[in-house]
């Protein structure tokens, strides 16, 4: 792999005492979509959500070892963990849209990280929802609350909103499992274009969409990395017990 | 076992035949004879504590102080005391309930959310004792209008709090992920996106608690009100008549000569609860 942009190194997760991700060693390269993979419970969400420090927010959550971003572990203690989520982003499950107006969704992200200007603000609104394909169907209302949206136009803001303050990393956490086919076409269409200025970090439970959208494939088991290679090859020829059992809808 | 399924499925598909269509009907309507039943019952109660006391309503009613002991004059010191009151009151208790309703939600502090929830089940004249011993008495500042303002304030401070606390609490956890995820700090999470998320609710309990703040007699009794003043106040030091303390006053030592007056009062008084009560309806249901 040449461009690494994150690597994690015999990293563990646990809730209390309960260990969700073990041992785990990967190496995420700039510029492509990961996709991780794995039966429910595996410890998929656990180790995305270490990756932008969100899981710091979990009581009783706690890790070993380290997760490198750009070659410094961003467990150290002189790590900013708000600066860190500046710039790996993060969209959810279920959609999250505030309850403000969809202008105002994406603004918030803007003053956060210090643009104040009216004009730039306006700019930026405008180009995150035109790279997040919402544009044409809001641009006369971004006044209206953002919560007045479908699912699938939502999730499409919380992209737009996570991008207006240009990460270079963007986590999707199942980004497609609450919509319907049309959104989910949508969006993975979206992600594909986004994976030309972000890196891209996706848990799936589709193993379509992983076959249509990443370029590597993480396979997960009981907190394990049981299997990490191109997606082509995974999909063609999985040589992991458990991957071949999943990929024929055996477990999972 | 199979005649066991044919025969539950029967029950279903007879009790699914009755169920919706009559049952349901009935139900429905015997709900709606009980709502007319309630809605008459609370009607009737407002209308005839209401309707007797309008008829004197005038501008002199208004305007004037009561006189010819109590017999004529109006009742403007009390109006303009009780706004005052209730303006002055809410003016404290607001941001500070929002405060403590905000750190209620925000950082996890359960032994004082329960004593916040006993301090809204105190009765309201344990409140003015209260008051009277540390305002009036200890602070130095006598029967005035900072210390009844201060009081309610008290009063009304759990009720606030308890309800912001309520809709902050609502809101899902996910939603406070993804602020942070943008790498918000805990500050921009609470007072950039949960406070202007919740800024109708505040305006809807303001609107309770002012109507509580009104209606409000035992403690202004100990810590505000005169039953009759011969000025009207000149500082937030000064003692006031208010609505509620008047009509008590009028009923509890005047005869037949100030009814008239008790009864204007009662109109006037329950006329602003409903005014109240409406807007703060109005908020809520805009909302949804
Ligand atoms: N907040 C939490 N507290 C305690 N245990 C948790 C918590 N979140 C997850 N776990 C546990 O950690 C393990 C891994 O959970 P995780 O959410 O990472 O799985 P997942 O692969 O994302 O599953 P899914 O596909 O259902 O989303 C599970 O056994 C889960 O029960
Ligand atoms: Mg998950």
């Amino acid at each position: 792999m040449s461009d690494v942009i994150i690597e994690v190194k015999n990293f563990n997760a646990y809730y209390a005492d309960k260990k969700a991700v073990k041992d785990a060693n990967l190496k995420i390269e700039k510029n492509k979509i990961t996709a991780i993979m794995g039966p429910s419970g595996c410890g998929k969400s656990t180790l995305l959500r270490s990756i932008n420090r969100i899981n710091d927010l979990v009581p009783e959550f706690r890790i070993e070892g380290e997760i490198l971003f750009h070659d410094r572990n961003i467990y150290d203690r002189e790590t900013d963990v708000y600066s860190l989520r500046r710039r790996i982003g993060m969209v959810f499950q279920r959609p999250t849209p505030f309850p403000m107006s969809i202008f105002d969704n994406i603004a918030y992200g803007l003053k956060l990280i210090g643009v104040t200007e009216k004009k730039e603000i306006k700019e930026k609104v405008r180009w995150s929802l035109e790279k997040a394909a919402l544009w044409e169907e809001v641009k006369d209302e971004l006044d209206k609350s953002a919560l007045k949206l479908s699912g699938g136009q939502q999730q499409r803001l919380c992209i737009a909103r996570a991008i207006a303050i240009e990460p270079e990393v963007i986590l999707f956490d199942e980004p497609t499992s609450a919509l319907d086919p049309v959104s989910t076409q949508k969006i993975e269409g979206l992600i594909e274009e986004l994976a030309e200025e972000f890196t891209i970090i996706i848990v799936t439970h589709n193993i379509g969409q992983a076959a249509r959208i990443s370029d590597y494939t993480l396979f997960m088991y009981q907190g394990e990395i049981v299997e990490q290679n191109e997606t082509t090859k995974i999909l063609r020829n999985p040589t992991h017990e458990v991957t071949q059992q999943y990929l024929s809808g055996k477990i999972g | 076992m199979n005649e066991n399924t044919n025969f539950s499925q029967e029950v279903t598909k007879r009790a699914r035949k009755s169920n919706p269509v009559n049952k349901g009907m009935r139900s429905k309507v015997t709900l709606r004879v009980i709502t007319y039943i309630f809605a008459a019952l609370i009607l009737s109660l407002f209308l005839l504590a209401l309707i007797p006391g309008i008829r004197y309503w005038n501008l002199d009613f208004f305007t004037q102080a009561p006189s010819n002991g109590m017999t004529s004059g109006g009742i403007f010191p009390a109006l303009l005391g009780s706004i005052l009151l209730t303006l002055l009151s809410l003016a404290i208790a607001i941001p500070l309930g929002m405060l403590l309703g905000i750190v209620l939600s925000e950082y996890n502090l359960e032994y004082i959310r329960f004593v916040v929830t006993i301090l809204s089940g105190i009765p309201s004249v344990v409140y003015g004792l209260f008051g009277l011993g540390l305002f009036c008495i200890t602070l130095g500042m006598r029967t005035s209008i900072l210390a009844g303002a201060l009081t309610l304030a008290l009063m009304v401070l759990p009720v606030i709090s308890s309800s912001v606390y309520e809709t902050m609490y609502a809101i899902p956890r996910e939603l406070r992920e993804a602020a942070y995820a943008l790498g918000a700090r805990k500050s921009e999470v609470i007072f950039e996106m949960l406070v202007p998320s919740v800024k109708r609710s505040i305006l809807t309990v303001s609107f309770v608690a002012a109507g509580r703040a009104i209606g409000e007699t035992a403690p202004l009794i100990l810590t505000a009100a005169v039953f009759y003043a011969t000025n009207l106040p000149t500082s937030l030091l000064s003692p006031v008549m208010t609505l509620p303390t008047h009509l008590y006053f009028l009923s509890a030592s005047y005869g037949k000569n100030a009814r008239w007056m008790a009864q204007g009062t009662t109109s006037v008084l329950i006329l602003f609860v409903i005014v109240v009560y409406t807007i703060a309806f109005a908020f809520r249901r805009e909302k949804k």
